[in-house]
């Protein structure tokens, strides 16, 4: 390396530490509160918890109609193709993919095999899902609660436009005599 | 003055969030050269590498209360310096044209110490040959000295990877510098 070389480099190193010293001590630029980090991090990790709990709550909802729609006859399906809740999984497809975003900015995340964590993430999310709609848990929300509403809008039997056969006329206890 | 040269980075860095910024200065002390002998490795561009070693200070002062005392401070300050190179060399579009998936010779290992003694002496423009894919973790292992591990906390990769980009961009380096010679 030439004298000059080295000179320059002496040079450039002696200016950065003043350029950013003076910045520092005349205060154009500040250190960013510690709270604002901390708020930071519980916004992540509120973020995480409810878009799991969202995804869960989404697929278990798909789980939900699919059952209540009964094994797939081919008019069945047709049926169930058209009242199918699609905006459903496409919000859990989001809770997912926001959760996997998020995870991924936590500091482990490069230090395992992230395309497992995602595997492990997504599994235990439908597992979640699926349990709640083998308990039968949402069967009783369904009924009670303050998701009562949002899921029997998902129930056909339900709904108002599928004929369940009703006697609509007044019953009359009128004695039959009949004549031969 | 003796007892801050003793004094670990991340106790400086507790001093500089808590009772004096003017501290900071021994950090930038401590790390300018190494920081803008990295970034000029991978700019290649003595102007934008000093620019990114800047930026790099800055924003580690800035977020100096995102620092986590736990972890080590030097791979923290690494990668802020990392990012703002990278962000440069894609601004700039001076990375390697080189393909990333260049085939490469197998079962040919060397020993470390002959690479090293080969890098010192005439493989700079070699490694500005290979894809900054390789170049990341060849710098920061031969000439920085790092461990996998920090380099794995530096450029946020698995170790394994580190791992294999290192051997692969040893060969890549060999390749390269046979056909020059």
């Amino acid at each position: 390396m030439s004298k000059k070389t080295i000179k320059n480099k002496t040079k450039i190193e002696r200016n950065l530490e003043k350029a950013i010293m003076t910045k520092i001590i005349t205060g154009s630029i500040n250190m960013k509160p510690r709270w604002f980090f901390v708020l930071g991090s519980a916004s992540m990790i509120i973020g995480l918890v409810a878009s799991s709990i969202g995804a869960i709550f989404l697929m278990n909802l798909l789980f939900f109609s699919l059952r209540q729609h009964g094994p797939m006859g081919e008019w069945r399906l047709q049926l169930m193709m058209e009242s199918f809740p699609w905006w459903v999984l496409l919000l859990a497809i989001g809770g997912i993919v926001s959760g996997i975003y998020l995870l991924k900015k936590y500091d482990f995340s490069y230090k395992k095999n992230f395309t497992l964590i995602t595997g492990v993430f997504i599994i235990a999310l439908i597992l979640a899902a699926f349990l709640i709609n083998l308990t039968g848990i949402n069967d009783l929300w369904s009924r009670q609660g303050p998701m009562r509403g949002f899921y029997q809008r998902y129930s056909p039997f339900s709904r108002q436009d599928l004929s369940i056969p009703t006697y609509r006329g007044k019953m009359q206890n009128k004695s039959r005599n009949f004549t031969f | 003055m003796r007892e801050l040269k003793n004094l670990s980075d991340e106790k400086i860095v507790e001093i500089v969030r808590n009772k004096d910024k003017n501290f900071y200065a021994e950090i930038i002390h401590r790390y300018e050269k190494k920081l803008l002998r990295y970034a000029l490795y991978l700019i290649n561009d003595e102007h934008l590498a000093t620019d990114a070693v800047q930026e790099g200070f800055i924003k580690a002062y800035v977020n100096l209360h995102s620092f986590n005392a736990k972890m080590k401070f030097s791979s923290w300050l690494y990668r802020i310096v990392h990012n703002q190179a990278i962000n440069l060399v894609y601004k700039n579009k001076q990375h390697s044209l080189f393909e990333e998936n260049l085939e490469l010779d197998s079962g040919i290992d060397l020993e470390d110490d002959l690479i090293k003694k080969e890098l010192r002496a005439h493989l700079h423009n070699c490694i500005n040959q290979i894809p900054i894919l390789y170049k990341e973790p060849l710098t920061l292992y031969f000439l920085e000295e790092k461990s996998y591990e920090e380099i794995s906390d530096i450029l946020r990769l698995p170790i394994g990877t580190i791992g294999t980009r290192i051997n692969r961009a040893k060969h890549l380096v060999k390749k390269i510098c046979q056909k020059k010679q």
